[in-house]
């Protein structure tokens, strides 16, 4: 329990407008987008470094567990307070500081919603490459702990390759910060590296200085159905080994595709045992002949139908469906599993096979949605976790996926992260060493184990 | 010191042809590209990881220093045994073990030349693209370990954008495997990017998975005569805004241009202050379409004057500037203090305006050249240590170079490293807390001190 003391501490910092330990409020910060759920003894809204610093000293002295929170939408469990303690929620310090694009950097607090920063960037011609499937609710600050992905991380890299310089509070409540504004900067230890995909366990960020590019003059998509599954996935390593590097190959399975189009009657293919959603972007020419190669690559393949778009509302349309996948695939059932898998692209045949084969072995609800062009694979289990027995399947089935992505020399998590969910599952991909190590310098980091404990090592 | 029990455990580790303490030999391992020269006790030339496992375990146990090296071809002193011990050299280390075409992957060892492995991925069109200066005799694992950059990161980026996973020694002998086959993985702490670019102070890198890019089939050169710097300057910021992003935009100011004039077979005219040397690389259809943009970005304007080179001749005659700067700069003085800061893109005409500044307050000769394209400038100050006026002067010039690319919000090194050259000016740049914490990393991973000791860290707070 937070003794007295150390809660009047607390609010000494925030004021009592900005503290609660109401259980109707407490109770909104018990949960993500995972499973689990954990009340957290009290929540608090920081608005500035040095009051997440002032927390962070009361914390350390008081041996307060404390959780970083952006907007809950984590799969993995990431800001779950399983050990009680505080949740240091970051709503109020959602302001962006600086967009330069000259340089090409945005200064922002970890509250800015990924989406905002997109709509505040767009104006000036540039974008923020990484685009989680929830980057219209979904914080940066989030964003860079989990070190998240998105479609078009394919062509572009993920978050930690856009994140120039930060600003950490560490368990202690010392601010540090590293890094600069320079795309080329190697002074020092590259610590944004170590605290990016950290997921809350080293330090607090509370400030981020991030690398932003020129938005891409054109762009075209193709949507391409199959009659074999087989065909689409060997589609994506052919146009991945032909050189060309697309922005986004996007892979649904005819189980996917089917509760798409129940849920939204867009006269979704169907039919289809497999559609690709592949975008291109650059200067016109290049599109043009980048879809001429792929088109070709896919006729090899014995693509049944190739839709084409190039204006921004048809390719819109196009990408509705997958956009809207994960909240379609939750209402199946009441609960969903969807993990994120990533094997090398040749791989990606063989994991869509023995995916579907797993599901299949078990007599479950579930498919494959993929970031194919990239290997990272989104397996998916709609089930009840009421029904005991059926849980008891989804959890064997996915020890099993895992078990085979590591085998084809994959990893277990490619932009989800560990959190939570997949802890147990590490000594698959990773030696006893290796994971020794990781709980060394987070012991370092933080000795007391106060922040995010229970979490990814 | 190391007795001669120590030197024989060591022969029983990596056997006697794999070692040596012989002076002619430990002199040939002393020193690196700073010209900083320390003599190791003893090189061991190690074949496999468990030796270098072994190694580390021994030098624990005797407390005597470790340094890894690759060619040697540092520019900070990262590869210079500060504090004798052994230097190991990982020249048997040089196996490129695998090349997997499908997914795009070398595996190699630390040893491999860059330049080695480049053309080796060439013949089933592949591409490595970090390209340092040193990269024909230059290793990758020294890449690796100081997150070499080089003219094709404007468009590609550093060492560390392609180095998936890596198998790394720690100080203690333990063998650490980081990262993942896959483009994306984000299983754990994100050790990969923490070993790249730590000098070697963390752990010693015996494999590297390296990504693999298509080798781009067509290649246009430029080069780009200006009459004015700061028009030259801006130019580089236009051409990358219209969405022209070329593999090489490399500048060089006037007192670069004015040494390389005789090694041209068509000089520019003396009213030239800056030039661009630009090359746009990819698939067919991009790269002209890109061209044609860019010239169209030049027509009509008066300061500049752009030419196309039409032949693999000409092509290499443009290079020819660009790669002549550094071996000339010793016709001016002696001796060279090289400085690679790093600034934001739209600072870089006060940076050159500071050194031109800097130039005249101290006597020194001073030029800037370099990778524009990414706010990376390579900043020569020539001068003659023989004169102690001047060696001061020197010292005081880079006190204050350094200082001003941070307050232009640079950083002091952008591809070199800090080593034991810039080690004395961190503070100018990070906190005092940012570097403690950094350090307990370094006590973190080698409490006995005994990996590459003496770098990047400022001496006196030790």
């Amino acid at each position: 329990m937070l003794s007295k003391t150390a809660k009047e501490q607390l609010i000494a910092i925030t004021g009592k407008d900005r503290f609660s330990d109401a259980v109707e409020i407490l109770t909104c910060y018990s949960y993500d987008s995972f499973l689990e759920e954990a009340m957290p003894e009290a929540v608090l809204f920081p608005v500035s470094t040095k009051e997440v610093s002032e927390i962070l000293q009361v914390a350390s002295a008081h041996k307060i567990p404390v959780t970083a929170r952006g907007a809950g939408t984590s799969v993995c469990g990431a800001p779950i307070a399983v050990n009680q303690g505080i949740v240091l929620c970051f709503t109020k310090m959602d302001k962006i500081i600086e967009i330069n694009t000259p340089d090409r950097y945005a200064i922002v607090q970890p509250g800015v919603i990924n989406g905002e920063l997109q709509r505040a960037l767009a104006p000036e011609g540039f974008f923020f490459p990484p685009d989680p499937g929830s980057m219209n609710f979904s914080t940066i600050g989030g964003n860079v702990a989990l070190n998240a992905g998105g479609p078009r991380c394919l062509k572009y890299g993920v978050t930690v390759d856009y994140v120039l310089s930060m600003e950490v509070v560490l368990a202690s409540g010392e601010v540090i910060r590293f890094g600069s504004r320079n795309i080329k900067d190697v002074t020092g230890y590259k610590l944004s590296a170590l605290f990016c995909g950290s997921e809350g366990t080293l330090g607090i960020i509370t400030e981020l200085t991030l690398r932003v590019v020129p938005c891409p003059e054109t762009a075209q998509t193709l949507m391409v159905t199959f009659d074999e599954l087989d065909n689409t996935a060997k589609s994506v390593s052919d146009i991945i080994g032909s050189g060309i590097l697309p922005v986004a190959i996007e892979l649904v399975d005819k189980v996917g595709m089917n509760a798409l189009e129940n849920a939204l009657h867009q006269d979704l293919p169907t039919e289809a045992a497999g559609t690709l959603l592949i975008e291109v972007d650059g200067i016109k020419e290049s599109c043009e002949r980048e879809i001429e190669k792929i088109t070709d690559i896919l006729k090899k393949n014995h693509a049944v139908s190739i839709i084409k778009a190039t204006e921004e509302a048809d390719r819109n349309r196009l990408w509705a469906a997958r956009r809207a996948a994960y909240g379609v695939f939750a209402k199946i059932a009441p609960d969903i599993l969807s993990e994120d898998v990533t094997v090398p692209v040749s791989k990606v045949p063989e994991m869509v096979r023995s995916i579907n084969s797993t599901i299949g072995k078990y007599k479950l609800k579930g498919g494959v949605l993929a970031h194919a062009g990239d290997g990272n694979m989104h397996p998916f289990i709609c089930a009840d976790r009421n029904d005991k027995e059926e849980w008891a399947k989804v959890e064997a089935a996915f020890k099993e996926i895992f078990t085979d992505a590591a085998a084809l020399h994959g990893t277990l998590s490619g932009e989800h992260g560990i959190g939570l969910a997949k802890t147990q599952f590490l000594p698959l991909v990773m030696d006893e060493a290796s994971r020794k190590f990781l709980t060394t310098i987070k012991r370092a980091v933080d000795p007391d184990n106060i922040l995010n404990p229970g979490k990814l090592v | 010191m190391m007795d001669s029990n120590i030197i024989k455990k060591l022969e029983e580790i990596v056997g006697k042809d794999s070692l040596t303490t012989r002076e002619e030999d430990l002199h040939c391992y002393s020193f690196d590209g700073t010209g900083k020269a320390y003599l190791p006790e003893v090189v061991a030339y190690p074949q496999n990881t468990e030796q270098v496992s072994n190694i580390m375990k021994l030098a624990n146990e005797y407390n005597f220093a470790v340094v890894p090296r690759g060619a040697g071809s540092g520019m900070t002193g990262g590869a210079v045994p500060l504090k004798g011990g052994l230097v190991m050299a990982m020249s048997k280390l040089n196996r490129i073990l695998e090349i997997d075409v499908d997914n795009q992957i070398a595996v190699v060892e630390p040893g491999v030349v860059t330049g080695d492995l480049q053309k080796e991925v060439k013949k089933v069109g592949l591409s490595y693209p970090p390209d340092p200066a040193s990269l024909k005799y230059c290793t990758i694992g020294g890449n690796a370990a100081e997150c070499a950059g080089g003219p094709s990161a404007v468009k590609y980026g550093v060492t560390k954008d392609f180095i998936l996973g890596l198998e790394v020694v720690l100080p203690s002998g333990e063998i650490l495997h980081t990262g993942a086959r896959t483009e994306k993985s984000v299983t754990g702490y994100d050790l990969t990017r923490l070993f790249v670019g730590s000098e070697g102070t963390l752990g010693i890198i015996t494999k590297i998975f390296a990504r693999l890019l298509p080798l781009p089939v067509h290649k246009e050169t430029f080069l780009v005569e200006s009459t004015s710097l700061k028009a030259a300057t801006e130019m580089v910021a236009k051409i990358l805004n219209a969405n022209i992003t070329p593999r090489t935009l490399e500048y060089m100011d006037k007192t670069a241009i004015s040494i390389v004039r005789d090694k041209l077979t068509n000089p520019p005219p003396e009213t030239v202050e800056a030039m661009l040397l630009i090359e746009l690389d990819g698939e067919e259809t991009a790269v002209l379409a890109q061209t044609e943009r860019m010239k169209a970005l030049f027509a009509g304007l008066e300061d500049f004057t752009i030419k196309h080179a039409q032949t693999e001749e000409e092509v290499n005659d443009m290079w020819q500037a660009r790669r002549s700067i550094s071996p000339s700069t010793f016709n001016l003085r002696p001796n060279k203090i090289s400085e690679d800061v790093a600034v934001p893109r739209s600072r870089i005409p006060e940076l050159v305006e500071y050194t031109e500044k800097l130039a005249k307050e101290y006597g020194l000769i001073i030029l800037t050249f370099g990778h524009a394209g990414d706010g990376n400038i390579h900043v020569n100050m020539m001068l003659d240590r023989s004169d102690i006026k001047q060696a001061m002067a020197g010292k005081k010039a880079v006190d204050l170079l350094f200082k001003h690319a941070v307050k232009l919000q640079g950083t002091l090194s952008g591809e070199h490293g800090i080593g034991i050259s810039k080690a004395p000016y961190l503070t100018f740049e990070l906190d005092e807390t940012t570097i403690k914490v950094m350090k307990s990393l370094k006590q973190l991973f080698d409490p006995n001190n005994i990996l590459n000791p003496g770098k990047i860290f400022p001496q006196t707070a030790e």
